[in-house]
This record gives C-alpha cells, structure tokens and sequence, in this order.
C-alpha cells in the first residue's frame, strides 16, 4: 500500500446532489430547441472522476489488469471502453484522467492502490470538483472555433484526442470521444461560466440542452 | 424631408448594379435613391452629392476622391437609431442597403453651411503644423480645457450613447495558407494552394472578392475578367479545405503569422444585425488566424498628384473614376481633365469617353508618352498635352477649371504659359504604392525600388507578396506571381504543387512612368495655394516643407510633427508624397527620408469585433462555490476575490431597513463571538499531497517544521518566495504518513501549485511526491463559536469531545448523512470545525447545519467579517499584511521559521542577509487609535513626529483597519520600522484633510491574547 488515506465521499444513503451546473441551470434555464437545433448540450454529471499520477508503465499494467484498459501512452490521447462509459485521458507526462460511471471512482482507487501496491503513485478523487458536458450536432465545432484557439480541425484533431486548453477566458479539457461527439471536463467553479458562455455562443445555432 | 433626387450622374449600362431595384437612404437629412450593389461612395456620386464631409483642421468642403479603403474624405457616421451609430465609416466600403441613415463627421452645423469653415479660413494661417502642440500644451493644467473643444470641432464621429443589441464573435482559424485580397494575384495563388490540398483561407474586404478585375478593361482569354472571377470562385467554394471571408479585412498582422481578420456579416443589411429563427444575428467577427504561411495580395494603392486645390470636391483618382463607371456604372462628373505621371491613367480618360462623357484633355507629365493606351487615346481623338499637369484646381464646392502648363519636374517650377481648362472632374494618377501596410507591421522595413517608384513590402519568415501589393502591376505577370505564392506556400506547409494554367492576359505596351509627386506651382510652396498631402487630417505640401526648415529631418519626426498619416488614415494616399515632398526640400532621396511604417488596424475595427462575447456578464469568469445559490437567495453582497464571487456580509432587513455593511457585520462578528456562524470556506485552495517524499517537500518549501507532525493533526505554515519573503500561508494537515492535504489562500491557489511543480520538476526531481488540485473536489464550511460543537454534534458521528478532537485535529466520519472530514483549527480565534465534503453534496450539509442551527442562531458571515475577527487575533492576510516584501520575522513569527532544519528551504538563504536582518525594518504591529471611535485609513502612512516640516519621513503604513464590535473600538494591524521595539510609543497618521490620528503602538493580538476560546 502507498500509505496514502482513502476516503469514499459518496454516501449511498438518498441524500440530494447537485451538479455543479445545478446552479446554472435555475437561473440560465436549459433552452429546449425542436428539430431546428444544431447544437446539443448535455451534461452528464455525477460520474467518477480521479487523477492519476505516476510512471507510465506501472499505471499502465494497473489500468490494463483492474479496468481492462490501456493507459493511454502517446500526449492528448484517450482510451474509452466499448460502452464508451469509462475513459482514460492523458494529461501531462505522468498524470492521466479516469472517468468512470459515478460510484465507481471508490472502488477503482482501492483496487488500482491494491495493484499498484509500494510503486510511487498518486491516486486523487476529484469527482465533485468537475463534470462531464457533452456537444454533438452539426454546429459543435464551430462552437469550439469560437471558445478554445486550439486548432479543432479534423484534421488536427482526430477522433481519440484530447488537450487541456483555454477556454474562453477559462480553462477545460476538450475531448473528441467519436466522430459527431465533443466532451468538455470543466471545473466545478467554472461551470457557470462556461455554461453561459455556451448558451451565449450557442444561440444562433439554436442549442438544445438535455437535462 | 425633401423629394428623393435624381440619380443624374448614374449610366444607363454597364457596372455591376441592379438597376432593377431601387433602394432608398438618407444622408445629411436628404433622401437618396441607389441600387443593390451600390456602396454609399457611388450613390452618392450617382445623386451628384459633391461635398461629402468637411476636413479636418481648415474646415474645407471634401468630396470622394477614391473608390475603397484609402478614401480619405468620405467619412461618415451610420445608423438611424441611436443604437445603432457606427462612427468612422468609409462610404467608398459601405454597401447601400434600404434605409440608411448616413451623415458627414464633420461639419457644423452642417456640411453645407459650415461655421467652423470660416474659421478655417480666418484661422488657417494660424494653424500651421505643430499649432497644437505649440498653442496647447501650455500650461498643462488647462489642456483638459481645451481638449474639449478641440474635439467637438474635430473627430471622426461618435459614439453611441444606448446599448448595442447586436452580438460579435472571435473565432479562432488556424490555416496552411493564408491569402489576404482576393484580386487577381489573390485568387491565382489561393487556386493554386487549394488544388493541393492546404487548407486555405481567404480574406476580401470589398462585398465581392476579385478586386481590380470586376472593373478592369483588361479580358481573360477573351473574355471579360469577372468570368474568370466568378469561375475560380466557384472551383474555390467547392473545396472543403478552402474557407472564403468577403466582407473581411486583414486589419493586424502579429507575430508569428497570427492575423487578426475583421468580417462584417451583416453590416451591408442594416444598422443592426437581422433576427433569424429568433436569434440575432453575430454583425461581426473577429478571425484569429494562425496560419502557416501569408500571402499579401493586397494589390496598391494609386497615388493622387500633389497640387494645389487638388482637396476641391471632384479631384478624384484616375482609378476610382474608373471603378466608378465599370463596376457602379456611375460617372461622377461631365467634363473630365487627367493629370497623369503614367500610363495607367489613360484607362480613366478611355472608360470616361467610353461612358459618352466628355474628356476636355489628357496632361501627362511626360514629354512623349508612349504606349498602347497613349495610343487608344490617341484614336479615340483624346486631347494629350504633354510635358505638363495640371498646377492648380479651380472652384470651392466643386471644380469648375483645371490650370494646366508645361512644368520642369527636376526644377520643380512651371516652365510654360498657364491654360485654364473648364472642366468639373480632374483625375490624377502619380503611379501606385503597393498596399504594404500588412507587412510593415510584422517590423520588417519595407525596401524603396527606383524602377516602381514605390516601396515593396519587407517581409519576414513565412510570408510572400505578389501582384500590386509586390509592385507588379501587369496583369499576366500578377497572376503568374500568384500561382507561383500560391505553390510555394502550399509547398512550405508539406502539400505537392498542382498544376494551375493561367488564363491568357493581353500583352500591352507601356511607355516608362515619370517620378511626379508634388506638382509646382507658379508660386512658392509656402505662398502658394493649398497643395494637400494627407487630405484626412489637413496636411499640406506646405507643412512638410515648413516642418523640414523647422528642423525636422527625419520621415518620422515630420509625420509626428504635421500629424501625416495619423490615426484611421494611416497615411493610404499621402505617405509617400510626403516623404517624397520632405526628400525635395532635404535634397536627399524617398529612401534617405526613412522609411515609413504603418500601424495596425489597416482601416477601424468596431469595439464589438475586438471584445466579442467577452462583455456585459461574460467579461470575466465569476467563479462560484456550491453554495452560491444559497448565498444569492440570502441576500449576500459579494467580494471579488481573485475571480471568486464570495459572500462578503449578509445584510437583514432590521424593521423594513436594510442593515448597512457596518451593522452587518457588527452582527455577525458578534454572533461569532457569543453564539456560533458560519462561513463559506470553499475558495481556499487545495491540494493533495501524495508519496513518500511528500513531508521533506513540505519542509522545503515551507518555513516551519514537519518532521514530527502525526496522522490526525494539522499545522499551520508559512511559505516564502527564495527572496524571504512571504508569499502564502495555510493549515496542512496530515491525512497518512505520505498523504498531506495542504490549503492555500483563495487567490494563491493555481499559483502555488505551480510554484510546488516548478521546485519539484526542476530542483528536487529526486523527491518522490505529487500533487493535484482538489480544490473544487471539496466544499468547505467554518462553523464558529462557542457553540459550534453543540451544533455539530446534534449531525455527526464525529466524538467531538475536547479531549479527543483537539485543537489542531482532523477527523472523519459523517456530517448530516454525508462523509466528511472534520479540521478543528480556527482563523476567529473561537471553537471552531472546518467541515469538507464532496462539493455535490454541499448543498444538503449546508441545509441541515441551518435547519438545526436555528436554535443556536446559526448566522453566516462573509469574509469582511471573517477579516475583522482574525484581525482581533492578529492573524494575517497574506497580499494584505504583506506585499512580497514582508518576511516572516517582519511578520513577528519568528516561532513559525525552523532555521535548524536538517536541509535548506526556499527563502533561508535569503533570510539569512544583513538586509531581512535590519533592525529597522518595517513589522507588523497592532495599533490602537487613541480616539476608539476612529477607524484607521488601511493605506495611511505612519510618522514619529507630525511637526516635521514635509516632506515627513514615513515609517510605516496600516495594512488592516476595522471596527471590533467586541472591543467597542477601532483598530488596526500596521507595519512601522522597528515597530516590535516600540510597544507602547505613539505614532501620527497625517489625512490627506489635514486631520492627524493618533494611536499607540501594541501587541497584534487583541482578543483573547492566551487563545484560550479556541481551546475549549
């Protein structure tokens, strides 16, 4: 074990929750568009989210054995599995993002610290400090065009890519998990803003939010 | 309103309007007629609108004298709301739509009738160049007096005064190849790029991309050359790598190749973007364009002939007469005369008699032109006076005459008898300055080439020039110019040349252009009448001339001391025939003058273009807690700290008043002290520490020790920068024996993890540790005061008990049903529980904590609050008891600096120097105004002796000043140079009112000196 103290912050009890887009949604609304949209927003909150720190090779052998997974190897890379459910993100050189459906998160670290046992590592739960917004339909990527200065061409950006960029005036992480589908990772505390921020962007696209 | 004009001057053939459709506009308060097509410059000239604006300075009438954006004079204020004003516009770029609303900037109270004008004439000799600096300036003091009225009777239009409805947008391009101006240079290389496979963008400032081809006399094989035009088009919107910007300006050229493009959406529909499918739509846009590769296919500009009256209403360019007649099918005059240096100007005087108007002559500089439009002239029956030009213009609101005689050009004097010509129309072409601006942004001089009398375009890595804005004008060797840009740039960016045949060109004859910028004059250049250089901000050949005898002998100090090529104008038609005007009276060459640069925008960008989305409530990020909601609905005023929104006081309404901020907080930091409260935490940074190494990083980087702190304890620490001083504080507490959880102050956060991954990554690689930002992971709530553990313990399963939860110790277990983990450490100096959960959660804990704090009067504070009550316990705000030149012993905690670590830690070194050691520094003290009414200045500077004469040496400053309900007086944390050897001695705070404030220095601690309240 790396002596290091876990803590499931989940409680299973029926104990209310807010997304950290909770807020938002009361006071900026969830505009719902008929067919004519050619954005859709839709936030999947509460999943697990955890940062893992470490070697590539040890964190890889972990992430292949508990959850059937490669560790993404190469930069601004992700790995997702078939159900498209759980993830890995690469984000800098020793530091990677799992994703996993909400309540997962727990269990994983245990398992991942049990695998990884004396090898230096670090596992942090980060699950209520961000979430999950997804953007499809035809518009989505000029919408990007108008919030990151990374390039989000197809030809720059691939399916199976993901950067840590500027986002507006904030910072996200922007994925591109299929062909017709863009991710957002945004901070909890930014989460207002970047939703306005998309609204505002998204309007003359007629953007449709799912709640 | 009157009867709308006639369009008397409009052609019954040719031009690319529909004369199908008439549209109606107003300008100056007169209703106009034109066609979809039109710009406003050409309805104007269709109506027979001669004056169009007043200038600048002298007040005269101006009319157009150009067809796009180096159009001096016809600038206008747009808009027929007060909405929707746009100040500064060219009409020359303005398309005409139904109901505009355009007036002149200048002019008062009307073009017409000008009342500045006679000013401008009684004034004018009065105004040489250099006036306002010669007549302003002194004294200073009442330059903002004159300011004033010195922009009321100048200016180039205003403001709105109502909201803008409309949106704008940045977008964010990145490209292989950029091509900037879609002429004929521009479409052969971007034709050439996308057949490769780059991804290429385009970007055209007029309403149609092909530039000079939509109105050239020149065919394509055969055929005219807007076939062409609209045929590479077509190929180039069928690519899906080519993006094609009309209506877009390349206004800035950065560094690195970033380009910043200005596209107008819908400035050629209305005042204000049109609403579709309930949406208004973006009016503008800013491209922020990273491209690979430029190309400057932004042709040239043609360079009017410097003579006097040339400023008459009905001086125009040889070429704007031209695009006048072929592409708005407008002919702006009757009886046309053209002063010509070159043979390019002969197509003015061909499309004019074309047109069925009458040419009374052609006066070329040159003693015998030759060529093959000197020829068609010629055959059309043309009057050529050759070896001449015209000297003066004659008229006030229009031009009634041309003088016209032989002119010795290297002499600089009239050589013949003087000829009066009646005509209303004088055409001047002195050859063309490549429209360089682009290029001289990125700083690379641009290079002066004798055999195209212009300047050619410096260029840096990654950008290339072709056609007009490379100095060639021909039009087959353009677009071979074109595809060879286009080929190599795409090369450059890794794509394979493809094979582009360029359509045939004619192949003409052209006779040698003669060096003609400054026609002389009878008289004198400073007697004569006014010759003007830069028509936008009245400069004359005059002021050049009197600037250089004044002593100013480079380019730059001339156009700074006559204002020459100032602000939107950025010197398009006068530049050159400045320098070449300040190199005759310096006896030196154009290229011994200097050279010239311009300065980005090329022509105005509107503010809304520039700011885009980052406005009203999307100006900055508002960062928000979990509980903001709560916060919001309570009625909390709120700080910005850093881009956090956080509760600053709760204020009640106490029987139908509201609580002012100081009742307010008077409450609330008496709820803390005798009851309990509760604040929002959660901005604290966070971050979690992890791996074996993790406590000697901590003992590095702060100053205090950590050797011996346990599992379930936290501890305070203190950290400097490697210069010893103190650059951030917080608990960390102890979570494993390689787990730490380590808070920083709210606006430090992102900072100080960087700070902690800069000394792992590049001093201590060696240190197995990590770290992550947990900040936003975790909600985080202080409830204070005595009875804070009666509250919690009725929602938790935490033993709070005194004996087993110290002071300093952190627990986990539930709060309200939630996990959480518990820190019992305090910044009131009262009983205190700081409880983290998942912030998701946040909500639900907060909820309950009030539903049983009821019974307590649980009351939320804010962080003025929170600032009063650690002020009592003297406990410091790093950023407010110091500004990074506080060390910690400054601070009075020396108790917080372990100087016998076994190793270094940043800022030891530092502390260690005979300067941090100085006795006489600047410490923190409490103050204790001697009147408890009086609540400090924070800010005010501190003396020992308020007789000394002023200048008094100041000692110190107050770095916190609050009201203590508590202590029923004022105080204050200040730092005073020896001030922790001056406990009891007075010091004086002289007010900038005159009043001086005494207090006495004491200790920092004013309440509850032994801590004994956070110990129960």
């Amino acid at each position: 074990m790396s002596n290091a103290a876990t803590f499931d912050t989940r409680t299973d009890t029926a104990i209310p929750v807010e997304s950290p887009l909770a807020y938002s949604y009361r006071n900026s609304g969830a505009p719902r568009a008929g067919g004519a949209s050619r954005l859709q927003l839709r936030e999947r909150a509460m999943q697990g989210h955890l940062i893992l720190r470490g070697g590539a090779i040890v964190l890889d052998e972990a992430v292949r054995d508990v959850l059937g997974l490669n560790l993404p190897g190469q930069p601004q890379t992700l790995v997702q599995d078939a159900s498209g459910e759980r993830s890995i993100q690469w984000l800098s050189p020793d530091e990677w993002l799992v994703i996993v459906p909400g309540g997962e998160e727990f269990p994983l670290e245990t398992k991942l610290r049990e695998h990884l046992g004396s090898a230096h590592f670090a596992i942090s739960d980060v699950s209520g400090g961000q979430t999950l917004v997804e953007l499809s339909g035809e518009a989505a990527r000029e919408l990007l065009m108008k919030t990151v200065i990374y390039d989000v061409h197809p030809s720059h950006f691939p399916v199976g890519k993901g950067v840590t960029t500027v986002f507006a005036k904030a910072t996200t992480i922007i994925r591109r998990p299929s062909e017709d589908r863009w991710e957002l990772v945004i901070r909890r505390s930014f989460a207002d803003y970047c939703y306005r921020w998309l609204l505002d962007a998204g309007a003359e696209y007629n953007i449709n939010v799912q709640q | 309103m009157s009867q709308s004009k006639q369009q008397v001057y409009r052609l019954n053939t040719g031009g690319r309007i529909d004369r199908s459709r008439t549209l109606s506009f107003t300008f100056n308060g007169e209703r106009y007629q034109g066609h979809p097509g039109d710009t406003l410059a050409s309805a104007l000239l269709a109506n027979g609108v001669d004056i169009v604006n007043r200038s600048f300075k002298y007040s005269r009438p101006r009319g157009i004298v150009a067809a796009g954006a180096e159009e001096p004079n016809a600038i206008v204020q747009l808009g027929s709301s007060e909405a929707g004003q746009v100040p500064n516009v060219r009409a020359t770029q303005q398309a005409l739509y139904d109901g505009l609303t355009a007036s002149s900037t200048n002019g008062w109270p009307n073009v017409q009738r000008d009342l500045m004008g006679l000013v401008g004439k009684l004034g004018g000799q009065f105004m040489p160049p250099g006036f306002y600096y010669k007549t302003f300036m002194a004294p200073a003091s009442m330059w903002l007096t004159y300011e004033k009225y010195i922009r009321k009777a100048a200016g180039l239009g205003r403001s709105p005064m109502e909201t803008d409805p409309d949106s704008y947008d940045h977008f964010n391009q990145h490209c292989d190849v950029l091509v900037v101006g879609a002429g004929a240079a521009g479409l052969a290389a971007a034709l050439a790029a996308a057949r490769s496979g780059a991804r290429v963008m385009v970007a055209d400032e007029q309403e149609e991309m092909g530039g000079s081809l939509l109105a050239s006399r020149e065919t394509l094989e055969g055929k005219p050359a807007d076939q062409w035009v609209a045929r590479v088009l077509d190929e180039l919107a069928g690519y899906d790598n080519v993006t094609l910007l009309p209506r877009t300006t390349a206004n800035g050229y950065h560094d690195h190749n970033f380009v910043t493009l200005h596209e107008r959406r819908t400035e050629h529909l209305g005042d204000t973007a049109p609403v579709e499918n309930g949406h208004r739509q973006v009016r503008a846009r800013l491209h922020r364009v990273r491209a690979g590769q430029v190309i400057l296919s932004t042709g040239a500009h043609e360079r009017p002939l410097v003579y006097a009256g040339n400023d008459v209403p009905g001086n125009l360019l040889a070429g704007a007469v031209s695009t006048y007649i072929r592409r708005y099918g407008v002919a702006p005059g009757r009886k046309l005369v053209l002063s010509t240096s070159n043979d390019y100007g002969y197509r003015a005087a061909l499309d004019w008699k074309e047109a069925g108007c009458e040419v009374v002559a052609i006066v070329d500089a040159r003693e015998a032109p030759t060529g093959d439009w000197v020829d068609a002239a010629r055959a059309q029956g043309i009057k050529i006076i050759a070896g001449s030009a015209v000297i003066e213009a004659k008229g006030s609101n229009r031009v009634t005459g041309a003088r016209v005689a032989k002119i010795d050009i290297d002499a600089f004097n009239v050589s013949g008898p003087v000829q009066e010509l009646a005509c209303d129309t004088i055409a001047s072409s002195g050859g063309y300055s490549p429209v360089i601006h682009l290029a001289s942004h990125t700083g690379a001089r641009p290079t002066w080439r004798d055999d195209i009398l212009g300047f050619v375009p410096g260029l840096v890595k990654g950008v290339q020039a072709c056609g007009g804005a490379n100095g060639c004008y021909a039009l087959a060797d353009v677009l071979a110019e074109g595809v060879e840009a286009g080929i190599k740039a795409a090369a450059a960016m890794g794509h394979a040349a493809q094979t582009v045949s360029l359509p045939s060109a004619e192949h003409l004859q052209q006779g040698p252009a003669v060096a003609l910028f400054q026609v002389p004059h009878e008289k004198p250049t400073l007697r004569g009448p006014k010759q003007f250089v830069d028509l936008q901000n009245d400069v004359t050949a005059a002021g050049i001339e009197l600037a250089t005898r004044e002593g100013f002998e480079s380019i730059e100090h001339i156009k700074r001391y006559t204002a020459m090529g100032f602000g939107t104008d950025q010197g398009k038609l006068g530049n050159i025939n400045g320098m070449a005007i300040a190199a005759r009276c310096l006896n030196r060459s154009i290229p011994e003058v200097g050279t010239t640069v311009f300065r980005p925008n090329y022509t105005p960008v509107t503010f809304g273009a520039i700011v885009g989305r980052h406005c009203r409530d999307l100006f900055d990020p508002e960062r928000y807690t979990a509980l903001h909601q709560w916060h919001v609905e309570r009625g909390a005023e709120f700080e910005d700290v850093g881009q956090w929104k956080r509760p600053w006081y709760y204020p009640q309404k106490v029987s139908g008043k509201t609580e002012t901020m100081h009742e307010a907080v008077a409450r609330e930091c008496l709820a803390v002290r005798e009851k309990v409260g509760i604040l929002d935490a959660s901005t604290l940074g966070k971050i979690d520490i992890q791996g074996p190494d993790a406590r000697e990083f901590l003992a590095r980087v702060y100053t205090n020790k950590w050797e011996k702190l346990a599992v379930g304890r936290c501890r305070y620490g203190l950290m400097c920068k490697d210069d010893g001083m103190v650059t951030d504080d917080g608990v960390t507490g102890c979570l494993a024996d390689n787990h730490f959880l380590m808070t920083t102050t709210t606006g430090g956060a992102a900072a100080i993890l960087e700070w902690l991954e800069l000394w792992h990554q590049t001093e201590w690689p060696e240190l197995d540790v990590y770290f992550s930002s947990v900040t936003d992971h975790w909600a985080t709530m202080t409830v204070t005061g005595p009875d804070a553990r009666k509250l919690l313990g009725e929602i938790t399963d935490i033993d709070l008990d005194r004996d087993s939860f110290k002071f300093m110790d952190w627990r986990s277990g539930k709060v309200a049903g939630v996990p959480a983990r518990v820190f019992r450490i305090s910044f009131t100096g009262e009983l205190t529980f700081e409880i983290n959960v998942q912030a998701n959660y946040a909500m639900h804990v907060w909820q309950t904590l009030f539903k049983h704090g009821e019974k307590y009067d649980l009351t939320p504070y804010g962080t003025e609050t929170m600032h009063v009550l650690r002020a009592e316990k003297g406990f410091i705000i790093v950023g407010q008891e110091t500004d990074g030149s506080v060390t910690p012993e400054d601070l009075g905690m020396h108790w917080c600096v372990g100087y016998d670590k076994p190793y270094s830690w940043i800022g030891k070194r530092a502390l260690t120097r005979s300067d941090t050691k100085r006795e006489n520094r600047k410490q923190l003290v409490g103050l204790k105004p001697k009147d408890p009414k009086v609540v400090l200045e924070e800010g005010a500077q501190i003396v020992f002796d308020p007789k000394h004469a002023i200048p008094m040496p100041m000692v110190g400053h107050v770095t916190s000043s609050y009201y203590s309900p508590v202590l029923e007086s004022g105080f204050a944390l200040a730092v005073v140079k020896g001030g922790h050897q001056k406990l009891g001695e007075t010091v004086y705070l002289p007010m900038a009112d005159g009043q001086t404030f005494e207090a006495e220095i004491v200790s920092t601690i004013f309440y509850d000196p032994k801590g004994e309240r956070q110990n129960v």
